[in-house]
């Protein structure tokens, strides 16, 4: 590092610039992956928060709860399995309901289940609701934000079904829309309004089972398909493509930022062909120079990291609450590992180059 | 005396059939302890293959090379590094020194190649510098230096290995005639002082009577210049001079 460090005092100017630059692109990649994450969570928290890893679901519904249909029959076969830890049936419909009283719609998403079971909410304010209750609702408090209390009916004017919100419950949205939980009886009220549809059915079974087990089960449970919730949660409507986008943004930042590091450490090489001569026929060795040559990348990068994971904490700090913005470290931790996995990647151009420089071009040669 | 340097019907050949060129030819010499010795010839003449050859930065074709009573002929390219760091010293055209580091450090540099980085090591920077007059510019920036200062560092880099053999590369192609001929008188006092050897390649005819021997390169052969023709140069040195 002798040489290394000396050089970066020298040429403060030329790497304040590249730092700079790796400083913002590692900035944008940091902001765009806590968005993805916030957005992921705004979607999809219902589905992340639950207790279940596992779901069974109609085999035409191409992964998706909401398109899928399962019988009270199959739920009860499903019961009978005994590899299963524990499993709770799920309705799921997605309405645009009102608040009684007022015409403004609301997209919401109906999460009906067993009261007592895996997929029950956790009430932060107000009261639960349970099996036998009637009408009573725990809704996610994204829902103050429309001007829902405690108390407030809510209604769905197409089937005229009505609902009382009896508590609140956090982290749970489906599809952007927020989660409203109902017991089974509500949920068969709300099916049996569509008169062509005599029998119950759930969307989906939730279950928690081990890996290993999967396969035994897919092979005993007829006409049902088994995914695992991370399958369930790209199928969300939106979600794939949300997180697609802005992980291919991702991804091109990363492929920005090699090509920067790697065409800017190439032409500060070419221009120092004939310093590398010089210390090659003075003694330097080729891996001594490479060794310089990575050090100052390291360095450079993971200052340019450290630097911007505080700006992006500050701007977490800037933005407003409705922006879903979510820092994870374990995301920190991956995507500074590649950046600086694609810098040194970057750098061996230049290696390449330094590998080629004769120290016999020291001799009979003016500057 | 000690024989420092011998080179046995070296001929250093490039390329191949038709298009082969005799760089050296045949060429046969020897250094001994305390000699500092020039070489002149136009270009094209070989000079520069020659040098690169007895720095160990190319192998000959043909021939055997003893450097301290060592056969150097055929070495792998890391063991010619390692021969560099510890036998040799450069001085290059216009000093080609590091320009982000400074004087002292320049200096350091080799010590640090050499992994040899330590108290000893500081001492012996400062020492040289001292000697080439150069204290007070130790923490100064090549670019900061003038021409004839360059050089110095340059000759105190090339000091500090402690090398068996100075290679100098017209050292004076940049400097003015005093300045030319100042750096010149200080790498003969070092060759002298210290019991080393030295080869100068240089175009600078108003320095070759600082040098004990010179040697004429042409078209690949030597030719040895005689006594006679070396007492003319002083004289028409001296004259240059004087008038």
């Amino acid at each position: 590092m002798f040489l290394a460090l000396r050089e970066l005092k020298f040429s403060k100017l030329r790497y304040f610039l590249i730092g700079f630059i790796m400083i913002l692109i590692a900035w944008l990649v940091f902001i765009i992956s806590g968005l993805a994450n916030g957005l992921s969570s705004d979607n999809a928290s219902a589905l992340q928060n639950m207790k279940a890893d596992h779901f069974v679901i109609q085999p035409d519904a191409e992964n998706k709860l909401n398109r899928s249909q399962i019988t009270d029959e199959q739920w009860k076969e499903i019961q009978k399995q005994t590899s299963i830890h524990a499993s709770a049936p799920l309705g799921l419909k997605i309405l645009s309901v009102t608040k009684m009283g007022t015409k403004d719609k609301m997209d919401i998403t109906i999460f009906a289940t067993d009261a007592s079971g895996i997929l029950a909410p956790i009430v932060v304010e107000g009261n639960q609701f349970n099996n036998t209750t009637k009408q009573e609702i725990v809704v996610d408090q994204s829902l103050k934000q429309e001007g829902i209390q405690l108390g407030d009916w809510i209604q769905d004017p197409e089937t005229e079904q009505k609902w009382k919100v009896v508590g609140f419950t956090e982290g749970q949205t489906f599809s952007h829309s927020p989660v409203i939980f109902m017991n089974l009886k509500d949920w068969e009220s709300l099916i049996h309004t569509n008169p062509q549809q005599k029998k119950i059915y759930y969307s989906a079974i939730a279950l928690q089972i081990e890996n290993n087990q999967v396969a035994n089960l897919k092979n005993e449970v007829k006409d049902m398909d088994v995914i695992t919730k991370d399958e369930a949660l790209q199928n969300i409507p939106g979600y794939k493509e949300e997180q697609g986008s802005l992980n291919m943004m991702i991804a091109f930042l990363f492929v920005i930022a090699s090509f920067v590091q790697a065409v800017f450490f190439y032409v500060i090489t070419l221009q120092k062909t004939n310093q590398f001569g010089v210390l090659k026929a003075i003694g330097a060795k080729t891996s001594y120079l490479a060794r310089s040559l990575i050090g100052q990348v390291i360095l450079l990068t993971i200052v340019a990291i450290l630097l911007s994971i505080g700006f992006t904490y500050g701007t977490q700090q800037i933005l407003p609450a409705s922006v879903p913005f979510k820092i994870e470290t374990e995301t920190f931790i991956l995507f500074s590992g590649l950046l600086l996995v694609v810098s040194v990647l970057g750098s061996l151009l230049s290696l390449y180059r330094i590998a080629k420089v004769d120290a016999v071009e020291a001799i009979g040669r003016a500057e | 005396m000690r024989e420092k340097l011998i080179f046995e019907e070296v001929s250093k050949i490039y390329g191949e059939g038709d298009t082969e060129v005799k760089a050296l030819d045949r060429v046969s010499f020897h250094i001994n302890e305390g000699e500092f010795v020039a070489i002149v010839g136009p270009s094209g003449s070989g000079k520069s293959t020659l040098l690169s050859i007895a720095g160990v930065l190319l192998s000959p074709s043909k021939g055997r090379l003893l450097l301290d009573n060592k056969d150097i002929t055929t070495l792998s390219s890391k063991e010619m590094t390692n021969l560099r760091l510890e036998k040799i010293g450069f001085v290059f055209q216009s000093s080609n020194l590091v320009p982000f580091l400074t004087v002292r450090d320049q200096l350091l540099l080799v010590a640090e190649l050499a992994q040899k980085r330590s108290k000893v090591a500081d001492y012996k920077a400062d020492t040289l510098l001292e000697r080439l007059g150069l204290s007070h510019r130790r923490n100064h920036y090549p670019e900061n230096l003038s021409g004839g200062e360059r050089q110095r560092v340059a000759i105190a880099r090339a000091w500090m290995n402690d090398p068996e053999i100075i290679l100098a590369d017209e050292p004076t192609a940049s400097l003015d005639s005093k300045r030319g001929r100042d750096v010149v008188e200080m790498l003969a006092e070092g060759v002298k002082s210290r019991g080393k050897a030295a080869i100068m390649v240089t175009h600078d005819e108003r320095v070759l009577d600082l040098c004990d021997r010179v040697l004429t390169i042409k078209d690949g052969r030597l030719l040895e210049m005689n006594s006679t023709q070396k007492t003319n140069l002083k004289a028409s040195y001296s004259n240059n001079f004087i008038s």
